[in-house]
């Protein structure tokens, strides 16, 4: 009995140490972790990354200035809830298939989905904190159609609340667009582009402004941004392997020609099978001995021309 | 068999997510993979984070 007792520990102690002393994952320092359980209170300050910060006003001047400009665009926010605040770290693109007009603006929620899974290798803390979009007008306030959804999305969020900002583009261009500016405390403005910020919580009546600060940080799916048709193209595939496959990590190529590489480890050590997408451009790999060897096989479906490369290595073995 | 005692950081982990399961039924997650400790419920589960994207309601 004393015997097993003393095994099971070691096992136990065992198991332990080598989560700890597993490689970081992250391209990034992790934050200190929160305490275990978070008291959720009220919000009383949402915290943006000035990467996130860049992301929002850069992609709604390049939105604008485009054939479709006056539909409704948006975000979807990944951060981290604080007990008493957010820390906004990562935005969702609403995507090239979202469904949008001059009046409302539905996600596409596929490539979102793979996205979340992609930027959340870093952190699994990071959850959705809120959205952004825009207004072609100048509403900075969500409208009676967005609390009749919002308030019925937001039990479902950390804390039961959501972060929601408004980006309108009713400024005075006399503002300048050397530097951000903040008239009050929920506003952000750059140039005519301004972001309002509110929070909604369960069973609340109305959004209510909240204070937007500054820190310096990344957005951590910016990389993803430049490759997102590719990320929307094969996010229900690469999902589908996603789930299927516990070892399946994703990195970001960002050289003049970029690209989402899907690395898949094999039982031999060292071994692993790669796989590299751009746009409609799919290519396999054998990691193997220190080299690497591209593999004869065309298949656009990617979890096919895995399954099938899969199958090709058992006969082999 | 092989005994080490913690450091500092894992103690604090470790203590934090008992304290979690506890007081505040709290999940203490295993790795599916080889069923390791794989830290607590401060850390967002797939299912929760995508079940929120997938419900993101239209915007007007």
């Amino acid at each position: 009995m004393w015997q097993a007792l003393v095994d099971r520990t070691a096992r136990l102690l065992s198991d332990l140490r080598r989560s700890w002393h597993r490689p970081p994952l992250s391209l990034v320092q992790k934050r200190e972790p929160s305490p275990a359980a978070v008291n959720y209170q009220p919000l009383e300050r949402v915290l943006i990354t000035d990467g996130v910060g860049r992301t929002l006003f850069e992609e709604f001047a390049a939105h604008r200035a485009r054939v479709n400009g006056d539909e409704e665009t948006g975000w979807v926010l990944l951060g981290l809830r604080e007990a008493r605040e957010v820390v906004v770290l990562a935005t969702l693109p609403a995507g090239a298939d979202a469904d949008a007009g001059i009046a409302h603006i539905r996600f596409n929620s596929s490539g979102q989905v793979l996205a979340s899974r992609i930027v959340r290798q870093q952190d699994r803390r990071l959850t959705i904190v809120g959205v952004v979009h825009t207004h072609p007008g100048s509403l900075r306030h969500p409208s009676d159609g967005d609390f009749h959804g919002d308030s019925r999305w937001v039990p479902q969020l950390r804390g039961g609340e959501g972060v929601f900002a408004i980006g309108t583009a009713d400024g005075p261009a006399a503002g300048g667009t050397l530097f951000a500016y903040q008239p009050r405390p929920n506003v952000h403005c750059l140039g005519e582009l301004r972001f309002s910020w509110y929070i909604l919580g369960q069973g609340e009546t109305a959004y209510r402004p909240v204070p937007v600060e500054l820190t310096i940080g990344p957005d951590l799916a910016r990389p993803l941004h430049a490759i997102w048709a590719t990320v929307e193209l094969h996010a229900e595939r690469v999902d589908r392997l996603f789930r299927q496959q516990a070892g399946l990590r994703f990195e970001v190529l960002s050289d003049e020609n970029p690209g989402l590489v899907l690395t898949l480890p094999l039982a031999a050590g060292g071994e692993a099978v790669r796989v590299v997408l751009r746009h409609k451009s799919v290519r396999y790999y054998l990691q193997r001995g220190g080299e690497l060897l591209e593999v004869a096989l065309a298949d656009d479906y990617v979890d096919r021309g895995v399954y099938l490369l899969l199958a090709e290595l058992a006969g082999m073995a | 068999m092989d005994f080490r005692p913690l450091n500092t950081e894992e103690r604090r982990q470790l203590i934090n997510a008992l304290r979690g399961n506890a007081e505040s039924d709290r999940a203490i997650l295993m790795d599916r993979r080889d069923t390791s400790f794989a830290g607590t419920a401060d850390e967002v589960t797939d299912e929760e984070v995508i079940g929120a994207i997938k419900s993101v309601p239209c915007h007007y």
